[in-house]
């Protein structure tokens, strides 16, 4: 018999058990496909590091087996690698990062982590300098490819996530990967997903549409309330969008996460993976 | 006259509310609870029950909420209510009745039983404490307990929508407007 709670549902997998929190909407970059039309300057809509620990504790309870956490740029936060030690102690976390401020100060405040499972999963969207760049911004790729390995040294798990606009080029892909390999990331830990057309990838016109249907239900939460998906708090035109908003309420916990759950169990089974975006 | 928040629409109404909008617009109060789904959620449906058909009379009902709505000065509700208290059959004269006459004073053309409603409802909605017994003890030979109780959920539900609507500057829709000034109701 299935129990009622996120916990039972997570447990029977009729719920994700992957809880996201938006860190920050703030980045030192201002890729051209960017759901949330993050840059430096944008406003910050941050969540401070301790109501990110009390969420997780909060998560932990109700029976969420792991954590995201995402941007913007989570690394633009000097508090990070102590919020991280207290989050990856509860759960198993991964920090989504464009990878280009690891420099000797922030990977030395890593080191610590190596023995929490923690991984970061850095952006690469090609294996040539130019093609990357465009999207991500000058000397991104030099950046990246110089960090991955250096997160490696430090003991701390790194995957690499490409993002594509339109069908992946057979060779460039097998290029890009031989280059992640080249550089430590095994081919699991490596994760190609299409741009999605919402935030600033809506607003030029690329990417895929998606519904609810096409995104796993990940509880996402952001300083603007719990949404439906990563996929969910975007901005379009420097206006957050609503329409997978789940609830204002994020603390506590159980309030956005019971209210999804309500929401998973009322649509048709097996449509949350259409187009595979993870 | 622009609502000072950006209502939600179709295309941005989120998820537990998205059936809300299905039928198409649903007017600018749900446009505005939207805004935070878990409370719209429940509050529509509320709404829905506090001021739609109960025990007590459709027309005496809706005298308190146009009733409350005036003392309140919530322009919207008013010109809201107008249309719904024509539709119910209220007739022109008796609604501009209540438009009309000033807080705590009787309504002209209207008989003694909706006298003593008005003079319940005006004084409900401005009370700072309880209203006299005095008040109370006329509603109380027109109504049983559970209507008043009913009445007392109408007054309050009408304030509550009073005071977000006059907060927000939410506007009248053009069919509104255009219903009022084809009755007579006109600015």
């Amino acid at each position: 018999m299935s129990g009622s709670g996120p916990a039972a549902a997570i447990e029977e997998g009729r719920l994700p058990g992957r809880i996201w929190f938006y860190s920050t909407y703030a980045c030192n970059l201002a890729c051209t496909y960017c759901l949330t039309e993050s840059a430096p300057g944008v406003p910050r809509r941050a969540l401070d590091g301790a109501t990110i620990v009390e969420l997780t504790q909060q998560a932990a309870a109700l029976g969420f087996t792991d954590v995201g956490i995402t941007g913007g740029e989570p690394f633009l936060s000097p508090d990070l690698p102590a919020v991280l030690t207290q989050v990856a102690s509860m759960l198993p976390t991964v920090v989504l990062s464009n990878g280009t401020l690891f420099n000797d100060r922030r990977l030395a405040a890593l080191k610590p982590l190596a023995r929490f499972p923690l991984r970061i999963q850095v952006s690469l969207d090609a294996d040539q300098p130019d093609v990357n760049d465009a999207a991500r911004g000058p000397e991104n790729f030099a950046k990246v490819v110089d960090a991955i390995p250096r997160l490696l040294d430090v003991g701390v798990g790194v995957r690499v996530a490409t993002t594509l606009n339109g069908t992946p080029d057979p060779e460039a892909m097998a290029r890009l990967c031989e280059l992640h390999r080249s550089l430590g990331v095994a081919d699991e830990d490596h994760v190609v997903r299409p741009i999605v057309r919402r935030g600033r990838a809506q607003v030029r016109g690329e990417g895929v549409d998606v519904t609810p249907a096409d995104l796993p239900a990940e509880l996402t939460i952001t300083a603007d309330g719990a949404f439906w998906s990563p996929f969910g708090p975007t901005v379009a035109a420097g206006v957050l969008d609503t329409d997978l908003l789940i609830t204002r309420t994020t603390n506590p916990l159980r309030i956005p996460a019971e209210a999804l759950l309500r929401l998973v169990e009322g649509r048709p089974p097996g449509e949350d993976a259409r187009t595979g975006i993870r | 006259m622009a609502p000072r928040i950006t209502l939600v629409d179709a295309d941005q109404a989120p998820l537990l509310v998205r059936h809300l909008f299905a039928a198409g617009d649903p007017g600018v109060i749900v446009g505005a609870l939207a805004t935070v789904p878990e409370l719209a959620e429940v509050a529509v449906p509320f709404l829905g029950a506090a001021l739609g058909p109960g025990s007590v009379e459709p027309k005496a009902k809706e005298t308190v909420v146009l009733r409350t709505s005036v003392v309140l000065g919530c322009r919207y509700c008013v010109d809201a209510r107008t249309v719904v208290a024509l539709d119910l059959g209220l007739g022109a004269g008796h609604v501009a009745a209540l438009r009309e006459a000033g807080a705590g004073e009787r309504p002209v053309t209207v008989d003694d039983d909706t006298a003593a409603l008005v003079a319940w409802t005006d004084a409900v909605a401005l009370a700072k404490g309880s209203i006299p017994d005095e008040v109370h003890a006329v509603l109380a030979e027109r109504y049983a307990e559970h209507q008043i109780v009913e009445l007392l959920v109408t007054v309050g539900t009408t304030m509550l929508l009073n005071r977000l609507c006059t907060a927000l500057s939410l506007p009248s829709s053009p069919e509104t407007l255009a219903r009022l000034a084809a009755e007579g109701f006109g600015p």
